[in-house]
């Protein structure tokens, strides 16, 4: 899957899961730009990009991640294996 | 993995309830007020019918340990005083690496009618 195709799903899930369909994300993005961006959504999030791309995260990579660049990039690691 | 527990709704929950939150809504309190309203009798406050979610949390489901992230609850019929409920959770979901778990949640009054659906998740601290 491209990089490209990974950041679209990722951001479809974070539109679903902030509930704004008009939701624009970037590489920079992190949990400062969006208010509702918690702990608790923070794991919606990850449990969402889960189920979505078949994963399974170790938490102690997921805590390190600094933005969603950061996040797209562990996922089109773990997809390619 | 399933688990439930009983109790039975006392006036002296309904005071004590009073007692922490100060909702004086009369149709918890007048017994008038509520049969004008269509009622059989004085209504027990929902979120008093809802606070045995943190018994089933913290005693059963997981028990030990737990950490209530989030609750969602429909009141779906009205529970009354001397009302015996059946608080039961079902996980439907486990997840391993933030070790939480989603649970179903129904509440039955002693005729067996759904007083309460709703979701909670629990996580393990």
């Amino acid at each position: 899957m491209t990089r490209e195709k990974i950041f679209e799903d990722v951001t479809e899930i974070f539109r679903d899961v902030f509930d704004d369909d008009e939701l624009v994300i970037g590489d920079e993005t992190n949990s400062a730009d969006i208010e509702d961006w918690d702990s608790l959504e923070h794991i919606e999030l990850v449990i969402n990009m889960e189920k979505h791309f078949g994963l399974k995260f170790n938490i102690k990579e997921v805590n390190k991640l600094q933005n969603v660049g950061e996040m797209v990039d562990l996922i089109q690691r773990m997809l390619e294996g | 993995m399933k688990e439930s527990f009983q109790v039975t709704l006392t006036q002296e929950m309904q005071d004590l309830f009073l007692q922490i939150t100060g909702d004086e809504n009369p149709l918890h309190r007048s017994f008038e007020y509520a049969k004008n309203k269509g009622y059989e009798d004085k209504v027990v406050y929902g979120l008093l019918t809802s606070s045995f979610l943190s018994t089933l949390a913290g005693m059963y489901l997981p028990g030990e340990r737990s950490l209530i992230h989030s609750v969602e609850t429909k009141y779906q019929k009205p529970v009354y005083i001397g009302d015996t409920l059946t608080i039961e959770g079902e996980i439907d979901e486990k997840n391993d690496t933030y070790e939480l778990i989603r649970i179903k949640i129904i509440i039955r009054n002693q005729k067996g009618e759904k007083v309460v659906k709703g979701r909670m998740q629990v996580g393990v601290a």
